[in-house]
């Protein structure tokens, strides 16, 4: 599916650490010509599109999120010509690659804002939000309120306030000079021109300020992401924007664009409260948490898609997704300590679910299935832990656990010189968990996700198809239909730990038949009374609705 | 009795909706309205059955008359007869395509003659004509019919003289824009003389915008039950399965519809005079299950207090029409939240008090008694009662809920929960002592669920 357009809307994305995939020169940390000897397995594996965090030379404060140079790499990764080797060769085997791309702020490292506190009189003195006062844009909330007290920082050097949405270390930059959007634009020009096949763009709702706004979400932002967006349509086409903003979906949707045109601004958008509503439907064994969630996000134009995950390296807290509604959510999971503790992130899916192999299917099927574009995170195809003590968000970033040998294969290097100590501990760690055991055992959950990928690239429904909650007479089972083009898929999850029978209304269908997925087994035809299945506990079935004359072959 | 009257006497034995299974009847008449169709012919019948104590029952059976057997339809075959024309065979037309056709079209063209009119609310989404009927599930007391994916309808079984309160109500709160009913769509009323020569007039069906993706509270309740009985937490807040924020939200969704029940149907008071009345029905309920239910009898006394503490409530009351019968069974949890269903009120009672201005409170301890219910039939199904920890954690669960509902409620209406509470117990204990008379008429084996319930409220007073 490579360079038609549209792919994004059907891809499996697979988000990728590049310091913690393959080392390939034996220093400790990963790099680009490491992954690029993995893109064999990931091509295997069946996903689309890598996302590659941040690469860039930062200070690492923020996890590269603070980047302090957007026309460079950072060097423990590699070099710029090995990045141009990383995108041929992934290209090569069908994959394509995006990147983190910071719109909002830069590190305080970053030369602009050394400029820009070093000469105010200089071409970089308006790069950022400067003001003699720190009482401006109240209304504007402190986002990291455990580190910081307020949204303004005192330079000393230049003897003004400068504005920063997170950490005081990521001075914001001025979109209100248009000398930025050059400058940014020519930023994101140069990956561009080296191939790269687009950006997640990190933080968007945030790139102006403006007096008795929150300064979230504001038309100017709006209109400048339509400017990335015309200059990726006129000059790179084909290439995907991919917004982050931790935000309601009806709020987030602004994003997409126009609805006229099929969409003008992002052309993917993080659907973020699904994730936490999956882990709630299947903690209350009911359904309602995530229909509900769905009921209520709108439509999207045709061009765009949601991109959808169940873990990443970043920090959800529930707070980011709560603010306004959410009432529901506070409901439920202020009174369960253990939930609220689970859903900030920093943990992996396997050890959130207690290493239950049938829920980690069961939420996988899940991700593959629900309307938007999946993002795994590496190694949660393998079912890897995590490494609680190591504090913050390193403990989901560990080193990619390839063999039971030294390192877990993922670096020759000196165990201490590791960019981060591989998993260790009996149940997870590399010597149970890692590429070469479940390579060799074809009921492992690597191949069984897979199998799961392949099944889903063969039904375009899964991508682009409507969905249609089917509701049912369990509320602990949870069915929808994905419909495209003549494309039926019908998904049937069952959240409960036990075994459920369900009666279902598919009288839309009758007098075809249902085809399970994984093993081409034909189920009875679809008759006029309501059709009863019976799930195992955390039980599944993707099925094909097929004519009879299919259902034969299928 | 003729051989058609045979035949039906049968059929209504074989129907789950049909209420006098267990005693000796006979039909005594079969009342035909004018036909809707006639090929095939589609009619409303009446069907008058006589129990052997003399009291006769109405049940209405729309009916399709085919000239040949179609096996297809084997279930709903209710007799044969032969009017000269030859023989024909009549089936429930509930079950028969082209009578719930019949019956869709007549709405969709809102067929009204002397006998028999279908009306449609304004500004509903009515079904497609093409939309195909479809036999819901059995239901207890009337037939549901699914039209595609949009409207329900339901027709009335059991019938008498005078408006459906079900209908009269979704009607109402249809037309106020309340989002926690199905929406009323239409419906069909009748106007025949029956056996007696008594001219009734009734509604027969309703037609309801057909909540597709709902499940009722009571499977969502037992759900969370046996989540906590299988886990064995500490403590029922820290089980997976905890419904405690679904009660909470049922108990703002009960509250906003008895706030639009009283905007949409008035309000009254009671007084001193009939606040007496109400505590001497439930002393003499009382009397007639001790009776009945020995076990009953050692409580009675600390039972009796509570319903006499009931007559210090604050006067007046205030009273307006309620759902009647509310239980978990009677709600339904849809993407959109909780509504309410059936508000027919207890179909054991006669229409006239079933219509009556009661206490809200009433479907408030309904509800309460309903997580009694749900967590007591779950821990019953677990096994022997002598696990004293599955005893506790189903109390423990009854307990949360309960708060949790009334929590609420109280947030969403102006009633003082506080003041009102002797009344709240007194309604909740008769409930109680009515469930125990029905249990050991019905289910002698659920007896011991109220029977708890009881010894509860007569000792913690």
């Amino acid at each position: 599916m490579t360079d038609e357009q549209g792919w994004y809307q059907r891809a499996v994305f697979y988000e990728v650490l590049v310091r913690c995939f393959l080392d390939s020169n034996s220093d400790g940390t990963g790099d680009f010509r490491g992954l690029t000897e993995k893109l064999d397995y990931l091509q295997w594996l069946g996903v689309d599109c890598l996302w590659l965090p941040p690469v860039y030379p930062s200070p690492l404060r923020d996890g590269g999120y603070d980047v302090a140079d957007y026309r460079a790499v950072a060097d423990d990764v590699g070099t710029i010509d090995d990045f141009h080797g990383l995108l041929t060769e992934a290209h090569a085997h069908g994959l394509k690659v995006i990147v983190d791309f910071v719109l909002n702020h830069t590190s305080d490292q970053h030369a602009w804002f050394q400029a820009s506190r070093n000469y105010p009189d200089g071409p970089f003195g308006d790069f950022y939000v400067w003001s003699d006062h720190n009482d401006r844009y109240a209304d504007a909330r402190v986002i990291f309120v455990d580190t910081e007290s307020s949204n303004w920082t005192w330079d000393a050097v230049r003897g003004q306030y400068y504005w920063h949405r997170f950490y005081s270390h990521q001075p914001d930059l001025n979109f209100d000079n248009p000398a930025v959007h050059e400058a940014m634009l020519d930023a994101l020009r140069f990956w561009l021109d080296l191939g790269i096949d687009g950006f997640r763009l990190d933080a968007v709702p945030y790139l102006y300020e403006r007096e008795g706004t929150n300064g979230e979400n504001l038309p100017e932002t709006h209109d400048f992401l339509k400017r990335i967006r015309k200059t990726i349509d006129d000059e790179y086409p084909n290439r995907v924007l991919l917004a982050e903003a931790n935000q309601w979906p009806s709020d987030v949707v602004d994003y997409f664009g126009d609805f006229a045109v099929g969409g003008d601004e992002c052309h993917m958008c993080f659907h973020v409260p699904v994730m936490p509503r999956l882990f709630m439907a299947v903690r209350r064994e009911s359904r309602y948490p995530i229909s509900e969630i769905l009921e209520s996000t709108p439509k999207i134009p045709t061009g765009c898609q949601w991109g959808i995950f169940l873990r990443n390296h970043d920090e959800l807290t529930l707070e980011m997704v709560t603010d306004e509604d959410r009432d529901y959510m506070w409901a439920e999971y202020a009174k369960d300590p253990r939930m609220k503790a689970n859903i900030g992130i920093r943990r992996r899916l396997a050890p959130l679910l207690d290493n239950d192999l049938n829920q980690m299917e069961l939420f996988t099927a899940l991700l593959l299935s629900l309307p938007g574009s999946p993002v795994l995170y590496y190694g949660d195809e393998i079912g890897m832990g995590d490494n609680i003590w190591l504090g913050d968000r390193d403990g989901v970033r560990t080193p990619m656990q390839w063999t039971p040998d030294r390192n877990a294969g993922f670096s020759t290097a000196t165990p201490g010189r590791l960019v981060l100590p591989p998993v260790q501990d009996p149940v997870f760690g590399y010597q149970a968990v890692n590429v070469e055991a479940e390579l060799a055992d074809t009921s492992s959950l690597l191949h069984w996700t897979r199998r799961m990928i392949t099944n889903r690239k063969q039904h375009p429904a899964f991508g682009l198809g409507d969905f249609i909650d089917l509701g049912g007479s369990n509320p602990s089972v949870f069915t929808f239909a994905r419909e495209y083009e003549g494309d039926v898929v019908l998904c049937v999850n069952n959240l409960s730990r036990f075994a459920q029978p369900v009666e279902l209304d598919l009288r839309q269908w009758q007098g075809r038949y249902l085809v399970e997925m994984l093993g081409h087994v034909q189920f009875p035809a679809i008759g006029e009374l309501p059709y009863l299945l019976t799930l195992g506990g955390h039980g599944f079935y993707w099925f094909v609705v097929a004519d009879p004359e299919e259902a034969r072959t299928a | 009795m003729s051989s058609y009257h045979n035949d039906l006497h049968g059929y209504l034995g074989r129907q789950r909706w049909f209420a006098g299974k267990d005693r000796d009847f006979e039909v005594v008449d079969v009342a035909a309205l004018p036909s809707l169709t006639t090929a095939p012919l589609v009619r409303v019948e009446f069907v008058t059955v006589r129990y052997v104590d003399g009291e006769e029952v109405v049940y209405q059976v729309p009916t399709v008359y085919l000239d040949a057997l179609d096996p297809q339809y084997q279930h709903a075959l209710m007799g044969t007869v032969d009017d000269g024309d030859g023989e024909r065979f009549a089936y429930d037309a509930v079950h028969v395509k082209a009578g719930t056709h019949t019956l869709l079209t007549a709405l969709l063209e809102n067929r009204t003659d002397e006998h028999l009119s279908f009306v449609t609310v304004e500004g509903t989404a009515l079904p497609d004509a093409a939309d195909q009927g479809t036999m819901m599930t059995a239901e207890q007391s009337n037939t549901s019919i699914a039209f595609g994916d949009s409207a329900l309808l339901k027709v009335f079984r059991q019938v008498s003289d005078g408006r459906n309160p079900d209908v009269e109500i979704h009607h109402r709160l249809t037309v106020m824009g309340s989002t926690r009913v199905a929406p009323l769509l239409g419906w069909y009323e009748g106007r025949w003389r029956d056996v007696h020569g008594h001219q009734n007039e009734t509604h027969l069906g309703m037609f309801q915008a057909y909540l597709r993706t709902a499940t009722d509270g009571w499977d969502i309740a037992l759900a969370s039950v046996r989540d906590l009985l299988v886990e064995e937490p500490d403590r029922p807040s820290q089980a997976g399965g905890d419904f405690s924020a679904e009660a909470e939200r049922l108990g703002e969704a009960t509250a906003e519809v008895h706030r639009q029940l009283a905007e949409a149907f008035g309000t009254s008071r009671w007084e001193r005079r009939d606040l007496d009345r109400i505590v001497d029905t439930m002393l003499a309920r009382l009397d007639r299950v001790a009776t009945v239910v020995p076990a009953v009898a050692p409580h009675a006394e600390g039972v009796r207090a509570v319903f006499e503490g009931a007559r210090a409530t604050p006067l007046p009351v205030d009273v307006h029409r309620i759902h009647g019968d509310l239980h978990l069974g009677q709600t339904l949890r849809t993407v959109k939240g909780w509504k309410l269903i059936d508000f027919e009120g207890q179909p054991a009672r006669p229409l006239a008090e079933r219509r009556a201005n009661d206490s809200p409170l009433r479907d408030v301890a309904g509800m309460t008694r309903s997580f009694d219910y749900a967590a007591q039939s779950a821990r019953l199904s677990f096994g022997p009662g002598d696990d004293a920890r599955l005893t506790e954690l189903a109390n423990a669960w009854t307990e949360r809920n309960r708060r949790a509902f009334l929590r609420g409620y109280a947030d969403g209406s102006t009633l003082d929960l506080v003041t009102a509470a002797p009344l709240l117990r007194a309604f909740e204990a008769d409930k109680a002592v009515y469930e125990v008379g029905y249990e050991a008429g019905n289910r002698p084996t659920w007896t011991s669920i109220p029977l708890h319930a009881v010894e509860q409220l007569a000792t913690s007073g």
